[in-house]
């Protein structure tokens, strides 16, 4: 650097000259700390000159008057179109009163070089207090630093004044400091995954790193008093780890100050490709989207330094925080301790049992805490050996569904991202990895988008929005919730691949991951089908929603309700996860309006029967799994409503002819077993009358709560009966032997073996009358137009032990056969469809209307 | 100029916007709306419960145009956006004294 001209045309010269060459070195070799370093000599210069023209005057230095540099100046880090804060400090307001003049022809001279000056003129009485409104200037007063006049008057501001401010004020400083910053996170939806960052505010940008230098310099002060030695403010493993993604988020703000001529920081898709191509911040060749993988990886680095210091800091200090996290610490286990909201692990070495690993991130996962510097150490260590021999299979989706089910599922999610395993472990998601997938919709990379959508259908439940609720309901009523957060995960997995359509890509990646979780046939059908048709409710509200022929056909491609259920919650979470305006009202209005119209579509097309081989899916798959059976299979499916293969998987399908061809030998085949949330028992038989309420009735005697049950019966007369129900008392649970004995007593009652009136009467009598807890008026409605072969008669009623038998036992006594019952249970409220005939012909009006009043006289007795 | 607002229905966005596109109109503003004319809400029964769309979804349209362009607009709207059935939504028409583009502060059908 050459010495400073005196006059201020020359002095105008000499800045735009060195600015130039400062450039100019910058995109000769992009070194973005060589930059700001000199930047900032570029300006100490300029300003000591401008204060020996202005202020000095000569030899002439003025008493109780100092310049100090402050905020990113102060630092020692100007960026080029950076604000130049300084601070024009007095040590009393005679001194203030009588520099006016000359400071504002010194700040006139910075302003005609066109620099960003950004001045503040304080006494030092004025610096000493503390405004919450104005912390902004004494979070500046951190990063001071003397650069010319009253030297004393500076050494009174550094040495006394900010230090016994800081010990002052350091606990309303450090809640304003994490406020603020909670605050600017939330703006850029607390996370770093941005299509299009903004290099310096977002999560994990530079303000990111000036916090955690901050906290780290009020908690050191708070406790000595005095400046600690800058160098050892950070943790030197904190500090190595910080530097490269330093020296990148420099390098790239440069660029973009460069590249914008002025202090926009947002990094575009038009600069990630400028920068990838100029290879900045790196010496390696990358694409765009490698380039932000770089950022991304570096930006992640510095938002868990300083969300850590976040956390740590005030949890220090706050008594009601301290309590808060001391009832947490009460979550701590023989693996896991939890110390103010972090996790530790109890034996360190733990960590290397894959199986304790994943434990913790459902730990982590359940609770909502996070993991602490110690263990994210500890992980990182043993990932080279985990990587040798993954767990993989039934174990490790086991372990996964848990993670995937607990409501802070997405936040383990990101900790497994951001430290590799979850890679590791499904290797899939390599494809979308911090991926950016240009559009003007999303917002977030694709793996963020992804967290977010699981985020948003576990946050359902404490959401107060009206439409959120209904979505809540829908969601609590899944029988399978954790193939859908699987799908969820997956879904977008084929964006990583070249193409215009990246749904098959997602099929065949995902086909590949649910190979290594090694899942049951049927849950990884539903998977693949929810990933296959992700887009399709989203299509069909381009079309007219109002169309009954709209509906139908989005119905016939969706097949059964519980799919229907988790296709309409996957629209939702999309698009709620794609950016914070994206699931507007009306979106939601129609998302729902398609929902509904499209389950009662499926409830009153639910007797289409099957005729023949018509191409259907199921069907094919069927003949390919037992190509030997053929026509055993073609002649069991012939009459069965076509919803009897969209509510069985093949292989279910197959068992029930198994249990079909051993009716000669035993006339009742039953098959009883037990999934998460009930007991399902399937009745195979030759059809006869009251067989459907018998069943009822028998379960009820048993003590067994009815939730859902499904009834279907073929051409050739042979039943295919299922029954969810709760074990109330846990009979079936806790003793093994009565399964046999509850099967055996079944195919009593079906035989005409057992006296069911006298079983039932002895259960009811056994049980206390119960307080129904919501009134539920009973409903009874008909249908003639819904099915060519049947009559729908839906009824809706207060839940009560026995009820589903009393129903179906009064139908049949009406001389109706039930050829297809749908029965269902929402809290209190049943609410059942049953597909009538009589004489294998519809209802007539008459025989409805007395079904009507014997079902009303019936349901209404206490 | 002219102001052209079109009340359409939904499925019907694509169309209109690809049959303007072809004569020419770049721009337009489009509105996620509700409401009812003529054609009233319907009723569904979903689980036992009543569910009532009293105010339908539609998609409203706003475009400012020269004078000479807005009979061409209009039947183009018309064409693409028709199904003859009620419920096909309806067009407005209104003037506008003056259009100003922020950036350069250019006036008159220049900004448009």
């Amino acid at each position: 650097m050459t010495t400073m001209p005196s006059l201020s045309s020359e002095l105008r010269s000499f800045y735009a000259g060195e600015s130039d060459r400062i450039r100019r070195e910058f995109e000769a070799i992009g070194d973005g700390y060589a930059a700001v370093v000199q930047r900032t000599t570029l300006l100490e210069t300029v300003v000591r000159g401008l204060w020996q023209e202005h202020i000095a005057q000569g030899d002439n230095h003025p008493r109780n008057f100092a310049l100090v540099a402050v905020g990113g100046f102060g630092r020692g880090w100007l960026f080029p179109f950076s604000d130049i804060d300084l601070l024009f400090l007095h040590a009393d307001d005679e001194s203030e009163r009588s520099f006016r003049d000359p400071i504002r022809r010194f700040s006139q001279e910075l302003w005609d070089l066109r620099t960003k000056l950004s001045p503040a003129t304080r006494t030092l009485t004025e610096c000493d207090r503390f405004d919450e409104n104005n912390v902004e200037f004494t979070l500046s007063l951190l990063d001071c630093r003397y650069l010319a006049g009253d030297r004393e008057v500076f050494s009174r501001l550094h040495d006394k004044v900010i230090p016994k401010l800081i010990q002052r004020e350091s606990r309303g400083l450090v809640q304003r400091l994490a406020d603020m910053t909670r605050e600017r996170h939330a703006k850029y939806g607390d996370t770093v995954f941005h299509l299009e960052p903004n290099l310096k505010d977002a999560p994990g940008g530079l303000r990111d790193y000036n916090v955690a230098c901050w906290l780290a310099l009020i908690s050191a002060m708070d406790n000595l008093g005095d400046w600690p030695d800058a160098k050892s403010l950070l943790p030197a493993s904190a500090a190595r780890r910080l530097e490269p993604a330093l020296e990148f988020l420099a390098s790239v703000r440069c660029f973009l100050h460069f590249r914008h001529g002025r202090d926009d920081n947002m990094l575009t898709w038009l600069d990630q490709d400028e920068a990838a191509s100029r290879k900045i911040g790196t010496t390696d060749s990358a694409d765009a989207a490698d380039w932000m993988r770089l950022y991304f990886g570096h930006a992640r680095c510095i938002h868990r330094f300083s969300t850590q210091l976040l956390e740590e800091i005030p949890a220090a200090w706050s008594l009601l925080h301290r309590h808060f996290q001391n009832l947490r610490s009460r979550l701590s286990n023989a693996d896991f301790s939890v110390v103010d909201g972090l996790i530790f692990l109890q034996q360190p070495s733990a960590v290397q049992d894959s199986e304790v690993l994943l434990r913790m991130f459902d730990f982590m996962a359940h609770h909502g805490v996070k993991l602490s510097t110690t263990t994210e150490y500890r992980i990182e260590q043993v990932l080279p050996t985990l990587a040798a021999t993954p767990p993989k299979g039934a174990e490790l989706w086991q372990a996964l569904q848990v993670i995937l089910l607990e409501p802070h599922a997405a936040d383990a999610l990101r900790a497994m991202q951001s430290l590799r395993l979850l890679n590791l472990l499904l290797p899939e998601l390599k494809t979308i990895d911090s991926l950016v997938v240009r559009d003007f919709y999303h917002r977030y990379t694709v793996d963020e988008h992804s967290f977010r959508a699981i985020e948003s259908l576990h946050r359902l439940e404490q959401s107060q929005s009206e439409w959120d609720k209904r979505y809540a309901e829908l969601f609590s009523e899944l029988e399978r919730p954790e193939l859908l957060f699987l799908a969820l995960l997956l879904h977008d997995t084929g964006k990583g691949v070249a193409g215009e359509d990246h749904i098959p890509s997602s099929l065949t990646i995902a086909g590949q991951c649910l190979d290594r979780l090694d899942l049951e046939p049927a849950d990884r059908e539903i998977v693949l089908f929810l990933i296959g048709n992700h887009l399709e409710m989203s299509a069909v509200l381009r079309r007219d929603i109002f169309d009954p022929q709209t509906i139908v056909a989005f119905a016939e491609k969706v097949g059964a309700p519980e799919r229907l259920k988790m296709l309409c919650l996957m629209t939702y979470a999309d698009i709620k996860s794609v950016n914070p305006e994206a699931l507007t009202p009306w979106k939601a209005e129609n998302v729902w309006q398609v929902y509904i119209a499209t389950a009662n579509s499926l409830n009153r097309s639910a007797d289409q029967r099957f005729h023949g081989d018509t191409g259907d899916e199921n069907v094919s798959r069927l003949y390919a799994l037992a190509p030997a059976a053929g026509k055993k299979v073609k002649a069991f499916l012939e009459g069965l409503p076509r919803r009897y293969l969209q509510a069985y998987p093949a292989e279910e399908v197959l068992r029930h002819l198994t249990m079909a061809q051993r009716l000669e030998n035993d006339p009742v085949q039953l098959h009883l077993k037990r999934g998460r949330h009930w007991f399902e028992v399937t009745l195979v038989t030759s059809d006869r009358p009251f067989l459907f309420a018998n069943m009822a009735g028998v379960l009820a005697a048993w003590g067994m709560n009815i939730v859902k049950a499904n009834a279907f019966s073929n051409q050739a007369g042979i039943v295919v009966d299922t029954f969810y129900f709760t074990d109330r008392f846990r009979t079936l649970e806790l003793n093994l032997p009565e399964w046999e004995r509850f099967q055996r007593n079944i195919a009593e009652v079906l035989t005409g073996n057992a006296d069911l009136d006298r079983m039932l009467a002895d259960r009811l009598n056994s049980e206390k009358k119960m307080t129904a807890k919501v009134k539920v008026e009973t409903r009874i409605d008909f249908d003639d137009q819904c099915s060519p072969h049947s009559t729908l008669l839906q009824v809706i009623a207060q839940d009560r032990p026995g009820l589903l038998h009393r129903i179906s036992s009064c139908l049949s006594h009406q001389n109706c056969n039930i050829e297809i019952a749908l029965i269902d249970t929402e809290g209190q409220m049943v609410i059942d469809a049953f597909y009538l005939t009589s004489n294998q012909v519809r209802l007539s009006r008459e025989h409805e209307r007395k079904i009507k009043e014997a079902l009303l006289q019936d349901l209404n007795r206490a | 100029m002219t102001k052209v607002e079109a009340i359409i229905q939904n499925s019907k966005l694509e169309a209109v916007k690809d049959a303007l596109h072809e004569i020419g109109v770049e721009g337009m503003t489009v509105l996620e709306v509700r409401g009812h004319g003529r054609q009233k809400g319907h009723t569904e029964f979903y689980r036992g419960r009543e569910y009532t769309v009293d105010l339908i979804p539609k998609i409203k349209l706003e475009l400012v145009l020269p004078d000479n362009m807005v009979e061409k607009v209009v039947q183009t709207i018309n064409g693409a956006a028709r199904t003859g059935k009620i419920g096909d939504g309806k067009i407005f028409l209104s003037r506008v004294d003056e259009a100003i583009r922020i950036r350069n502060d250019e006036r008159g059908e220049g900004a448009l």
